[in-house]
């Protein structure tokens, strides 16, 4: 198989960066991709102090963000951590600008690994033999690769299918016996239960972190003085977003998930304790090395060229999130 | 041209004069001798055509698709994790319509819709009038329609994302290309088949080339253009599921999308049962459309 492997231009950026602005200066524009921030700081109010211009996008996941960054039509995007590793292995100069966890990553973990109705997976251990969905460049496909590798499978002791997550791809191609396992996630695990639970379907814990939320940025944009002081402000409006739906859950379900997305109160409800608290911490040494080995392990699995993950992390940004939720 | 079609009393004439007495009879053994009318010259000629219309007879197939599911939900014999039976999806329809979701994805819609239908009816109407009269136009025109007709809109979204960015324009610019396509098509193709009697006709006449443009050209490209219309405005509603993907806040292809992502399979077939009526109304207006325009036409439909 022939992949794309990253060329030097990770190595020329990571010089150090010029310092942030102090301020925003005036004219600046942002175009953020980040819908369930846009939504939180609408129902907090937060929205009318943003200090500058921001054009709101309903991008989300990393396929769309990284296309729309290509396009030149969005400066920032909110993901996990797996499409900024892949994006610069495509040539595509992205760095982590904010990084959020739940507060109980094993006891809130984002996916479960769906059963096919009728096959007996009790552990990740029963994966061997297994035909398994696989999504490469999505977080989901990253987590099959460690949940093999904490079994102590190797790729080979199972059949990988290469399907892409999109919308209910998962739970239909288990329900109909296209793969024996795959992760799913939020509220289609509830349905996925719900739906196939009588014919036998089930799912298991991974017991792995799955948590990593990131904000995200193309270097152009954060080599641009004034839309980088931007992003800096954004980030810490973002982390009190964050905060303000810790502390509103009830406001959370209806104005987001009831209102806005569509579901039903039980569902929101259902969400909302699945995602549990996410917090922002102020140092990031921890997750840089979780992204290290992430990037190796994916850089051995899938054949790309392993770099380090301090790359892709703009340390300029580190300490805001934190500092703006300390100072209230 | 053939007659055969016209046997329904209103055009008889020419058939009469040229062949009937030379057709069998339905039904009928008796020898035939060129020029002997058959036996029984009072019984009823076959009609070769499909016959008499049926009142409401195009809405008679999809009344059968409705009741087909409705006994299969009754009867329990569709699984409703397979296809939710009508009475769920006619609650959910409830459920979208009374908190205002429906009506306000539809309205975004159509306005999408119909400003993409209308610019590629105008764009694609010039390019087939353009080159189905001119060989310089055919020469420029025809081919970079065949390669947009070739190639997959879902794979130019990138560009077109590129070149126009991810708002409204990008949006438009996809459905009018998609439209552009059965439009330019038919009317090209009917402006070729125009019968070569007619072009003669005209000369005849001495007609001028505007009068021959205005009085035998373009009334000969109403049908070609009709049918490329049939498919347009179809296709610009299907086209919604695919550009509404794109940074949409709303929209009955952001509403499916929205649902596929949470599992909300009835969401998705309301979607999809609002698109069967939309097709179906939109063809039939254009279907009366045709009636109209083309009330001078003698042909089977008639």
């Amino acid at each position: 198989m022939i992949m794309p492997v990253a060329s030097g231009n990770i190595a020329a950026r990571a010089q150090e960066p010029a310092p942030l602005l102090a301020t925003v200066p005036p004219g600046t524009k942002l175009v953020v991709g980040d819908p369930q921030t846009k939504v939180a700081l609408q129902l907090s109010g937060l929205i009318d102090e943003i200090p500058f211009e921001i054009e709101w996008t309903n991008l989300s996941g990393g396929p769309q963000t990284s296309e729309a960054f290509r396009a030149r039509a969005l400066d920032v995007g909110s993901v996990a951590e797996i499409p900024s590793i892949f994006a610069n292995w495509n040539d595509l100069p992205v760095r982590n600008i904010a990084y959020r966890e739940r507060e109980d990553p094993i006891g809130h973990p984002i996916y479960r690994f769906g059963i096919a109705p009728g096959v007996e997976v009790k552990t990740l251990a029963d994966f061997r033999g297994k035909r398994i969905a696989f999504s490469p460049g999505q977080a989901q496909g990253a987590l099959v690769l460690r949940a093999l590798q904490a079994a102590g499978l190797a790729k080979t002791d199972v059949t990988l299918v290469e399907l892409p997550s999109t919308g209910d791809a998962y739970p239909i191609a288990l329900a109909s016996h296209q793969v024996d396992v795959a992760p799913i996630g939020g509220v289609l695990i509830r349905r996925y239960l719900n739906q196939y639970g009588a014919d036998g379907a089930t799912v298991i814990e991974h017991g792995l972190r799955d948590d990593p939320s990131h904000l995200y940025a193309p270097q152009w944009v954060l080599d641009d003085p004034a839309k980088a002081a931007a992003l800096a402000v954004y980030v810490e409006f973002w982390a009190r977003a964050t905060q303000w739906v810790n502390d509103n859950p009830e406001a959370w379900v209806e104005g987001y998930y009831v209102k806005d997305q569509g579901l039903n109160q039980e569902d929101g409800e259902y969400l909302v304790e699945l995602t549990g608290k996410q917090i922002v911490p102020a140092n990031w040494d921890e997750v840089v090395a979780r992204h290290q080995k992430t990037i190796d392990l994916l850089a051995t699995e899938l054949g790309y060229e392993p770099y380090s993950a301090e790359q892709i992390f703009d340390r300029r940004f580190e300490p805001l999130g934190a500092t703006a939720l300390a100072a209230r | 041209m053939t007659y055969l079609g016209s046997i329904d009393g209103r055009g008889p004439k020419l058939l009469e004069r040229e062949g009937a007495t030379n057709r069998p009879a339905p039904r009928s053994f008796e020898p035939r001798h060129a020029g002997i009318a058959p036996a029984s010259t009072t019984r009823k000629r076959r009609r070769l055509g499909p016959g008499p219309a049926i009142p409401f007879g195009l809405q008679i197939g999809p009344l059968v698709l409705v009741l087909i599911w409705v006994a299969g939900s009754g009867l329990s014999l569709i699984d409703p994790r397979v296809l939710p039976s009508p009475w769920a999806i006619a609650s959910t329809f409830g459920e979208l319509i009374a908190d205002g979701r429906l009506q306000s994805n539809f309205l975004t819609s159509s306005v999408r819709a119909l400003l993409g239908l209308g610019f590629g009816i105008a764009i694609g109407l010039l390019l087939a009038i353009a080159s189905g009269l001119s060989r310089v136009g055919e020469a420029l025109i025809d081919g970079p329609i065949q390669i947009k007709r070739a190639v997959p809109t879902l794979a130019m979204i990138p560009l077109l994302m590129l070149w126009l960015g991810i708002g409204e324009t990008m949006k438009v610019t996809i459905i009018t290309l998609g439209v552009i396509v059965p439009i330019y098509m038919h009317t090209h193709n009917a402006l070729r088949a125009i019968d070569e009697r007619y072009v003669e006709l005209a000369e005849t006449l001495r007609m001028s080339q505007r009068d021959f443009l205005l009085q035998v050209v373009l009334p000969g490209a109403v049908p070609g253009f009709l049918l490329g219309l049939r498919f347009a405005v179809t296709l610009c509603w299907v086209s919604l599921v695919v550009v509404e993907q794109i940074n949409a806040t709303s929209g009955l292809g952001y509403m499916i999308e929205l649902a596929r992502s949470y599992g909300q399979t009835q969401v998705i077939i309301v979607g999809l049962v609002v698109y069967a009526f939309l097709g179906l109304a939109s063809d039939g207006i254009v279907r009366l459309l045709e009636k109209r325009l083309l009330s001078w036409r003698r042909t089977l439909a008639h």
